[in-house]
């Protein structure tokens, strides 16, 4: 019986909706990651930007009445924060995960001293007038009954998350920029040997993860709810950077991973009426990461290998006539 | 005199004591912007821990997580392995240790003992799967770790949720595990130290845990200095290649030093449920294992200097309980005063920057002077 409500449920346009609404604000850092991976440098800042960021967001929305204006102040911060870890990584020489885990306590404490400075609560920003971003409805499309339902009315971040997955990919394997990107990631001093300025590289990479990320934060406290709450960000952060490794590197396979955190965690939101423990099924795309790196680790090797192998069978052929 | 002024370990703490005090400036500024009461704010956040004998305890009770996660993380830092679990393996030592003291039925001496024995082996254990994906498939220790961390903390909500927890608790807890089967106070039960003990057992829980972590200080100071084994964990991770060339078993060192570290992160579990709460509670870790970190760094991964450093960052936090308790500046300035004293402390080029940044100046001015000496030779 409840099996069944469950399998109902889960195969309704509402349960798909609602796990392309808890994908959004991962699909965002997880882009973030993504574009500071593949130049080489990991911004484990991403979890303390989005809480900036969220943050900042509910505030400018709340004293000025301008979403735009929030949304605009909300990247700034995040491009300010990324800035701020692009310099003392690549000037200070900071450890760049160091340097990302003092900026995340930073965020952490700084966004709640001010909430708390500003409202006089701690816990969230309930008794400001915050607003949120508008939803979209899609003309055509909203009025067909369960494709509507599914693809219509998300807000304006949700569109924009799955279109920048797009644009990500044109930038990364479709312009110069990118490509010299890759290849700072690839290989520094390769990269640096042909006249390309690595740190700037990883300064502009940073700077496009920080207000990745940034929207990120912003999904959650301006879109379905116009509310700031204290660590609002909760781990999505770090699911961000999980996601970029599950998703092996490549914007479609990041975006799938994302998707995958956002399924398992509306699934256990809706067994819960069955015996299986939320618990269980939210450690599945946690444990899922393990194995993606453990299957990527293997592959990589047998490729090593199959490479090795190749390199010596084409020296024999080279060599062997000269020796017989 | 001299020589202690030049050396190394010197230089370092004036350095420690730099940034701090620059970090706490820079904290002060804020208070100054935002308190009505700032005064009085910072003196309750740097006298604060002081000022009763409670809150000396506290602080020592704070401290001694703290120190205990920064050997930890000492261990990995020493070896350059990113390993991050710490947070994991401390909540499930707490679990594994909070379990044994409520439910095994055995005397209290053996009980407590096998709650040491416990939480120390699941911190051991849970190191296991990313220490040897590490070793045998180079797979990134600090992405399995920080997923493992949110593994761990599920499984602690799963088994306090749905076993542990009495029904119709008013909070996610465990019941109260019975004081016979904790720790009892530092101060030894003799009779000449009576009045003390009764003293510290009113106002504070201070346990004899406090004489573990000065021998775990001791232990992990030998092991990393003392022992072949920790000659080879430092060579590893000062200089990789040569250890590796060096005939150094790279994958064992590897391994070693990330559940050996797990041990001491399971021991601050221990503390956490025996020591300080007294029963499993959600979110009992909130955070330590990062803090653990910054204890770890500030120290410049020294395990001598831990305590210390553990101690600092301790009397910060109480100090900061007691601001925001008396008050109106919330606890969280602490966050981002620590937060700069990190950045501070790690960014290794920063003083050579500045000094650069001052030599040139100098250089300037040098020959500015030197041009106006010789344009209008008859001033001065």
């Amino acid at each position: 019986m409840s099996l069944e409500t469950v399998l109902h449920s889960i195969f309704s346009a509402f349960f798909i909706a609602s796990v392309i609404r808890i994908s959004t604000p991962i699909i965002f850092p997880a882009l973030g990651g993504l574009v500071a991976i593949q130049a080489g440098v990991s911004n484990m800042a991403l979890e303390g930007i989005m809480n900036a960021a969220a943050f900042t967001g509910v505030i400018i929305s709340a004293y000025t009445g301008n979403v735009w204006l929030a949304v605009l102040c909300g990247v700034l911060v995040g491009i300010l924060i990324a800035s701020l870890l692009a310099l003392f990584h690549l000037r200070f020489g900071t450890d760049v995960i160091l340097a990302g885990l003092a900026l995340n306590l930073f965020c952490s404490g700084i966004t709640v001293f001010l909430l708390y400075v500003l409202t006089g609560d701690k816990g969230n920003s309930a008794t400001l007038a915050s607003l949120t971003v508008p939803n979209v409805k899609i003309p055509w499309i909203h009025n067909i009954p369960f494709i509507g339902e599914l693809l219509s009315g998300h807000p304006v971040f949700t569109y924009l998350a799955f279109f920048l997955v797009l644009v990500i990919y044109v930038f990364l394997y479709r312009t110069r920029f990118g490509t010299h990107l890759r290849a700072v990631g690839e290989n520094p001093e390769a990269a640096k040997s042909l006249g390309i300025d690595v740190n700037f590289v990883r300064l502009i990479a940073l700077i496009i993860s920080g207000s990745l990320a940034a929207l990120g934060g912003m999904t959650l406290s301006m879109a379905y709810l116009p509310l700031f709450q204290k660590e609002m960000a909760s781990g999505r952060g770090w699911i961000g950077i999980a996601a970029v490794h599950l998703g092996a590197r490549k914007p479609l396979g990041v975006l799938l991973a994302a998707i995958l955190f956002g399924l398992a965690d509306a699934l256990a939101n809706q067994v819960g009426s069955l015996k299986i423990p939320s618990q269980l099924v939210q450690m599945i795309p946690y444990v899922a990461v393990v194995i993606a790196l453990v299957v990527y680790a293997i592959q990589q090797r047998r490729a090593i290998l199959e490479r090795v192998k190749k390199y010596q069978q084409t020296m024999k052929e080279q060599y062997s006539p000269r020796t017989q | 005199m001299k020589k202690i002024l030049s050396s190394k370990g010197f230089r370092e703490l004036l350095r420690i004591v730099v940034v701090l005090a620059a970090g706490l400036i820079l904290g002060f500024i804020i208070t100054l912007i935002v308190s009505k009461e700032p005064i009085e704010a910072y003196k309750a956040l740097l006298t604060g821990p002081l000022s009763r004998l409670n809150r000396i305890g506290d602080w020592l009770e704070e401290s001694i997580t703290l120190i205990l996660a920064g050997l930890a993380i000492s261990i990995v830092f020493n070896a350059k392995q990113w390993y991050i679990g710490v947070e994991g393996q401390m909540i499930l030592g707490a679990l594994v240790s909070g379990v044994v003291a409520l439910y095994i039925p055995i005397p209290p001496f053996w009980r407590i003992l096998l709650a040491f024995t416990g939480g120390m082996l699941v911190g051991f254990l849970w190191a296991v799967v990313p220490a040897l994906l590490k070793a045998y498939l180079n797979a990134s220790e600090l992405v399995t770790s920080l997923m493992l961390n949110t593994v761990a903390l599920k499984i602690f909500e799963y088994f306090l949720k749905n076993f542990i927890m009495p029904e119709k608790a008013r909070y996610v807890s465990s019941f109260t595990i019975p004081p016979e089967y904790r720790m009892s106070s530092f101060v030894p039960n003799w009779p000449f130290l009576q009045s003390i003990r009764e003293l510290w057992m009113k106002q504070t829980s201070v346990t004899w845990i406090v004489y573990l972590v000065i021998l775990s200080v001791i232990v992990v100071y030998l092991l990393l200095y003392k022992t072949s084994f920790g000659y080879e964990l430092r060579t590893m991770g000062s200089n990789p290649k040569f250890a590796m060339y060096g005939g150094i078993n790279i994958k064992r060192t590897m391994i070693l030093s990330m559940t050996i570290s797990g041990i001491f992160a399971g021991l601050a579990g221990v503390h956490l449920t025996l020591g300080i709460h007294n029963k499993i509670i959600m979110g009992m870790t909130s955070g330590l294992g990062f803090e653990g970190i910054i204890v770890s760094i500030l120290a410049y991964n020294n395990p001598l200097g831990v305590p210390f450093t553990g101690l600092l960052y301790g009397y910060l936090k109480a100090g900061a309980d007691v601001m925001e308790r008396t008050t109106d500046v919330p606890r969280e300035l602490v966050s981002v005063i620590q937060a700069i004293v990190m950045l501070l402390i790690t960014a290794e080029r920063l003083l050579p920057a500045i000094q650069k940044v001052i030599a040139e100046r100098k250089e300037k001015s040098n020959n500015r002077t030197k041009v106006g000496k010789k344009g209008e030779p008859n001033v001065t």
